[in-house]
């Protein structure tokens, strides 16, 4: 089913193409695609408060007090993100900025990815990269996080055997763990090392032998609520940062942008002239990782 | 007889848990007497079906921080930050975010347990609820009849969820009631608490702040008006204990605020610095010192570029004149260390290793730009012998430069946090009298007054002086003040809660010896217990161990540090795992047992009778919230008279749903529930205002003015009255004739009446009975904390996989272990062999300079063993770093050398791991309050 698959991962282009889908391929796997709203799991008046159906507002971020000037980061980029999710897929450009002048190192989007996903051991999407210059008194650290830079000229998707990860219409560099058959091709084709292999670790096997109850739920992963489990996809896959596709989608921000500690993370559609991410990059202090290579970042860096 | 049958439902619970499928809330009701189960509104939250998000409060760290978290069919999946609480404000740290693996870790303590093996051997076997109460309750009948309730200690820890147990013990009988902030940082609160009646003085950077307009409304304010931090011997991004100063920070240097970081090691604050300053370590008073004699000498009201002091403080303000006289007393006088005269910029420099310029400009920068905030913390002056001159001075440069209680200026956060607890805290039990025989004569006073530090060796101990603990375990106490004064009794029990002494209360080799003393057959200290959810070093020394419900399982509240009044509920999240049970789940069954057994202290009607359901008990608590003063301006709620105290929930103030006391000058509107808290995302905020202390305001000094002087006399109905934040110890001084021990070391006679200063300890290079050491002794050691390191937080995998701060580096070796896990009956080998990778976990290791190290002939990874002067010694790798001041070591504090097996893989690697706490000095506490001098001592080191 390897058109199927493609669809899935490209589909909730509009509500429309959403609704169709669903319709046709009404199945476990796809329902936990639209879910919790669709599926009614999440408290009633938070499904209300969405403007968009199939939206959720999980803290109710919308209720926030109205600020003096300005408005809350988090309400701002829900703003812009329901903005984007009303236009066609193909018209949206999704995009990331981490302000290195506030990141603290603190790691908390670090691990608020691998709680998001489900990471397990071994594997991160958003390590947090020290670089440290100088010798004594005169020294200097910064804080790098490094998710997948969603690049536009991705060399990791053309390397790839099965045509089992590429880049979606609105930017976004997926894989199929169905189709992935582990070769690694793309984790050396990757110039950010974005990419890590699922070699089957549980965190159990460090502690105590047996699977810890978080890492028995589903990942929401790609909106497909895969249950990690030996033998079956994403152990032996290749794995990477989505975006937080199935957060995004809902008009919910990736988790990292959401606990970012420094409020240094952004996030938001690049094609919107009015969005933050928009606002930001166009400050003379942006800059993007090894931009020598081509690849085209979607992950932009204030410094 | 009840156990067996008990420990079988117990298990299919948790068979039932871990399969994430209907809990067993209905077998809590069979368990025994003292328990209930939980009451119907926390049950509807509970469900073990669909997705839902609960909001609650964390403990992973004791910024508390309020959380959103994600259930999946009853399991707690992700966590989020609250955006609804301005305290984070939606953002979580590593720490917050890995909760999940301190809730279902492998090794959390599952069942009670009571020891079968000798103190420190670590056997144990299961046993029932029943039994381990019972146990518990006869030893402390028995103890109580044969030495008095004080006799017993309830240590409870460093989360602020601590009423139901300090209630209890209260009503028990004794005084003893402690929090870790003993353990911590007294002498840095010692300045705020003296002048001001509070705690913390912290940046105006918490964003957004709930403001009044003009226009009526209430809007979220998100701007920065600070020009200038200066942060010394603090690091909050590692911290993280005042959560809002990671983004604040950052924020407020964004929108134009310099940033100072005084340090001796290049910290991940001073990563955001304009200005790192390394300093050599407990030399935090020198260098405040000459900053304030430097701003005094050139300050000029006539020069704008001079002009340092706002005068303004002087309304709100007293004894200043005597505060600087005493100041300037000093400046004629000739250090013997170096002969040069005393807080001059020369003797700074010298003292302090920082150049005579610098300190000038620090001086100059600090006095001309305005708002500004002077921020000192734990481990720089919160660790030290005289840290409390450091934290007096400090508050001093904040008031005199008039940045307290100004836009973008500093806070003392105590004294606007809102607040809890009320009655349950149980400070009714202390004030009733109780009568002694001493020697032959009986004695009637206040139970309280029966308290081993302030009324014995450190009666400024206003947080006790658990650092002190061991020598107590091991001599016993004598009042030597107050009514009881004579008064002798021995310690036989201490009851630990979430604290873990050994590993983090001073020396960790005086605390085994006092746990583990015994008088013949019989340890000295009859009954230890240990109550927490993960198993630390102390449990190890314990009796009986008790597991306690994780912070997803349990309610209570929060309010940790904030710029303005706010509060927020620790609510149920999950079902209780295993068998452990809540605080107040333990307090009251406890208090059913010790009421069955015929202890006529503890009354029905005080307990289960009076807040029959832990949601009753939290709403007492609630009671009294926010409880502060009607202030400041924007003032919150222009309607109502102002310097009224406060109460009730933030909507009922707003629509005018109060009734207004003109005689008690209090304004009460519907209290705040638990119930209200959860229909509010789980948070209560109420307005916030600047100058809050004109006209008295927060202040919660006896003057309720900002106190420069700390024992003086006023005249009330013609009647002479003693005041200030000393006068009450003087006096009981006065009436013993004798002073304290830490006074004596002192040479002091009494508490003095303003500023003071004396030397640190173990410092060659400013106190000169150290001098001898310097060439022998080349290192002074210090501690840094780490936030994927707390004592109790290290088994946490996904934490101990992430570097810190050259401190909690990817140095592990490769090793294959035996795995022993917490089980049933205590640390069990399971007969798994784990292989651990080397270079894939992170050890705490020992920050040293690279010259020095290159010096040594050191590389990093080489293992050292490093020894003090006083013979004490503790091992572990060096990592070479430009990122320290030359002649400094750094270690993780509580980071190493951890032998408890709960502590996962930081267990498997304490062999080449430092513990700080080796090498403290056991003797010595910093002399007024009897904080432990974590941050004073020096090394040699040594290739092993
Ligand atoms: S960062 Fe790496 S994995 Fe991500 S799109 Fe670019 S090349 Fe591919
Ligand atoms: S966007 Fe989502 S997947 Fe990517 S780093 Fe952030 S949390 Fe992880
Ligand atoms: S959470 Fe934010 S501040 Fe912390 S490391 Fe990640 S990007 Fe940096």
């Amino acid at each position: 089913m390897p058109q199927l698959k493609e669809s899935v991962l490209d589909a909730l282009k509009t509500e429309e193409s959403r609704r169709a889908f669903l319709a046709k391929f009404a199945s476990a796997v796809f329902a936990g695609l639209v879910a919790p709203a669709v599926a009614g799991e999440v408290a009633p008046v938070q499904a209300a408060a969405a403007e968009q159906s199939g939206l959720t507002d999980e803290f109710d971020a919308t209720q926030l007090p109205e600020a003096v000037e300005g408005e809350h980061p988090i309400k701002r980029m829900m703003a812009d993100l329901r903005r984007a999710l009303q236009k066609p897929m193909e018209q949206r450009r999704w995009g990331m900025v981490i302000d290195l002048r506030k990141c603290t190192g603190c790691n908390g989007c670090n691990v608020a990815c691998i709680t998001e996903n489900k990471l397990p051991p071994g594997v991160t999407y958003r390590p947090v990269m020290t670089e440290t210059h100088g010798t004594y008194p005169n020294v200097a650290r910064r804080f790098i996080p490094r998710p997948c830079m969603q690049c536009d000229n991705p060399p990791c998707t053309p390397v790839c055997p099965v045509n089992a990860t590429w880049k979606r219409s609105d930017g976004i560099v997926v894989v199929d763990y169905d189709k992935c058959i582990g070769c690694r091709y793309c984790i050396t084709a990757c110039p950010y090392a974005a990419r890590s292999f699922d070699s089957g670790y549980f965190y159990g096997d460090f502690e105590g032998g047996e699977r810890q109850p978080y890492e028995l739920l589903p990942s929401p992963e790609y909106g497909e609520n895969r249950v990690r489990a030996e033998e079956g996809s994403p152990i032996g896959n290749v794995r990477k940062c989505h975006f937080c596709i199935h957060r995004i989608e809902r008009g919910e921000l990736p988790a990292c942008t959401l606990s970012c500690m420094g409020r240094a993370t952004y996030f938001g559609d690049l094609n919107d002239s009015k969005s933050l991410v928009s606002e930001l990059i166009g400050q003379p202090n942006v800059m993007r990782l090894r931009e020598e290579m081509g690849t085209e970042p979607k992950v932009f860096y204030l410094v | 007889m009840t156990s067996l049958k008990n420990i079988k439902v117990a298990r299919r619970d948790f068979l039932k848990a871990a399969g994430a499928s209907a809990g067993g809330i209905a077998a809590l009701a069979t368990l025994g007497s003292g328990f209930r189960p939980i009451d119907a509104a926390a049950q509807a939250t509970l469900s073990q079906q669909g997705t839902r998000i609960a909001y609650t409060a964390c403990v992973m760290c004791p910024a508390e921080c309020s959380l959103a978290v994600k259930v999946e069919n009853g399991v707690a999946s992700a966590i989020y930050g609250n955006p609804h609480a301005p305290l984070n404000s939606g953002v979580v740290c590593a720490k917050g975010a890995s909760g999940l693996q301190m809730v279902y870790n492998a090794n959390r303590i599952k069942y009670p347990m009571i020891r079968v093996g000798a103190r420190g051997e670590g056997k144990f076997k299961r046993v029932s609820w029943e039994e381990a109460l019972d146990y518990i309750g006869e030893k402390l009948i028995k103890i109580k009849q044969q030495h008095g309730a004080e006799s017993v200690i309830m240590d409870a820890g460093d989360v602020t969820d601590r009423d139901p147990y300090y209630y209890l013990f209260r009503a028990f009988g004794t005084p003893h009631t402690v929090e870790h902030g003993a353990i911590c940082d007294t002498p840095r609160r010692h300045g705020p608490k003296l002048m001001f009646g509070g705690k913390r003085v912290e940046p105006d950077i918490m964003r957004p702040v709930l403001v009044r307009q003009p226009d009526g409304s209430l809007k979220n304010d998100y701007r920065y008006r600070t020009r200038l931090i200066v942060y010394a011997g603090w690091n909050p991004f590692t911290a993280t204990r005042i959560v809002y100063e990671s983004r604040g920070t950052v924020e407020a240097k964004l929108a134009g605020a310099r940033l100072i970081v005084i340090d001796p090691a290049f910290s991940n604050t001073a990563t955001k610095a304009d200005q790192w300053i390394p300093i050599r370590p407990g030399t935090d008073p020198d260098l405040f010192a000459a900053v304030l004699r430097y701003i005094l000498e050139n300050h000029s009201d006539d020069d704008p570029f001079r002009r340092y002091i706002d005068w303004s403080f002087l309304q709100y303000s007293q004894g200043w004149e005597e505060f600087e006289a005493a100041f300037r007393s000093w400046w004629n006088k000739k250090d013997p260390i170096n002969g040069l005269n005393y807080f001059s910029l020369e003797w700074a420099a010298e003292r302090t290793g920082i150049e005579a310029e610098v300190i000038a400009e620090l001086a100059h920068t600090f006095g001309i730009t305005k708002p500004a905030a002077w921020v000192w913390g734990m481990n720089g002056i919160g660790h030290h012998y005289n840290g409390y001159t450091a934290a007096i001075i400090g508050t001093a440069l904040n008031v005199i430069t008039g940045n307290m209680e100004t836009p973008g200026g500093a806070i003392d956060t105590e004294l606007v946090k809102s607040d809890k607890g009320g009655k349950v805290k149980g400070d009714d039990f202390n004030k009733r009298d109780v009568t002694r025989v001493v020697n032959g004569k009986t004695v009637t006073g206040k139970q309280e007054e029966l308290h081993m530090d302030l009324f014995g060796k450190w009666c400024a101990a206003w947080d006790d002086a658990v650092g002190d603990y061991p020598s107590r375990f091991l001599e016993g106490v004598e009042l030597k003040y107050g009514p009881f004064r004579g008064h002798k009794y021995p310690i036989k029990a201490f009851i630990i809660r979430t604290g873990n002494p050994v590993i983090t209360g001073s020396n960790t080799d005086a605390w085994i010896e006092a746990l583990t003393a015994k008088d013949g057959d019989d340890y000295r200290v009859d009954l230890v217990v240990y109550i927490d959810t993960p198993f630390l070093e102390t449990g190890l020394y314990a009796d009986v161990i008790l597991p306690e419900a994780s912070y997803l399982e349990r309610m209570s509240l929060s309010d940790i540090y904030p710029s303005h009044q706010l509060i927020y509920l620790r609510d149920f999240v999950l079902e209780k795992m295993y068998e452990s049970k809540t605080q107040y789940d333990i307090a009251m069954a406890l208090a059913h047992k010790l009421h069955e057994k015929g202890d006529s202290d503890i009354k029905p009607e005080d307990h289960w009778e009076k807040y029959p359901t832990e949601e009753d008990f939290w709403n007492e608590a609630l009671k009294v919230a926010p409880g502060r003063t009607h202030c400041g301006y924007p003032l919150p709620y222009p309607q109502y008279p102002v310097n009224y105290k406060l109460l009730g929930t933030p909507d009922s103030l707003e629509e005018g749903s109060v009734t207004i006391d003109d005689e008690k000058k209090v304004i009460q509107g519907e209290p705040v529930t638990v119930q209200w808290l959860r229909t509010h995302h789980g948070v209560a905020v109420w307005p916030m205002s600047w100058g809050r202390f004109d006209n008295g305001g927060v202040l919660k000094t006896d003057s309720k003015k900002v106190d420069f002087v700390w024992d003086y006399t006023v005249e009330k109905d013609g009647e002479k009255q003693r005041k200030g934040g000393y006068a009450k110890y003087n006096k009981l001084i006065e009436a013993a004739g004798e002073p304290t021990p830490g006074l004596q070391e002192l040479d002091w006679e009494k508490y003095p009446t303003t500023f003071y200063w004396f030397e640190t300890l173990w410092n060659p290079y400013t106190n000169p009975d150290f001098a001898r050491y310097k060439d022998e002794y080349p290192f002074q050691v210090i501690s840094g904390r780490i936030h994927h390191a707390m004592s109790g937080t290290q088994m946490v995998d996904w934490l101990g996989r992430i570097p810190t701060e050259d401190l909690w580096m990817p140095l592990n070796d490769d090793r294959t272990v035996e795995e022993v896990i917490i089980g049933p009956d205590g640390p069990t080998p399971t007969g798994r062999k784990v292989y651990i990778p080397q270079q894939t976990w992170s050890i705490g290791v020992i920050q040293m300079n690279r010259a020095d190290g290159e010096k040594l002939g050191l590389k990093t990874g080489d293992l050292v063993e490093m020894e003090t002067p006083l013979g004490h010694k503790t091992s572990g790798k060096v990592y070479l770093v430009e990122t320290i001041h030359p002649g400094v070591l750094r270690l993780p504090f509580g980071g190493g050398g951890r032998f408890s097996p709960g502590l996962g893989k930081t267990y498997d690697f304490r062999d080449v791991t430092p513990n700080a706490n080796a090498i403290v000095d056991p003797d010595h506490h910093s002399p007024i309050m009897g904080s432990p001098i974590y941050g004073d001592m020096i090394v040699k080191v040594r290739k092993v």
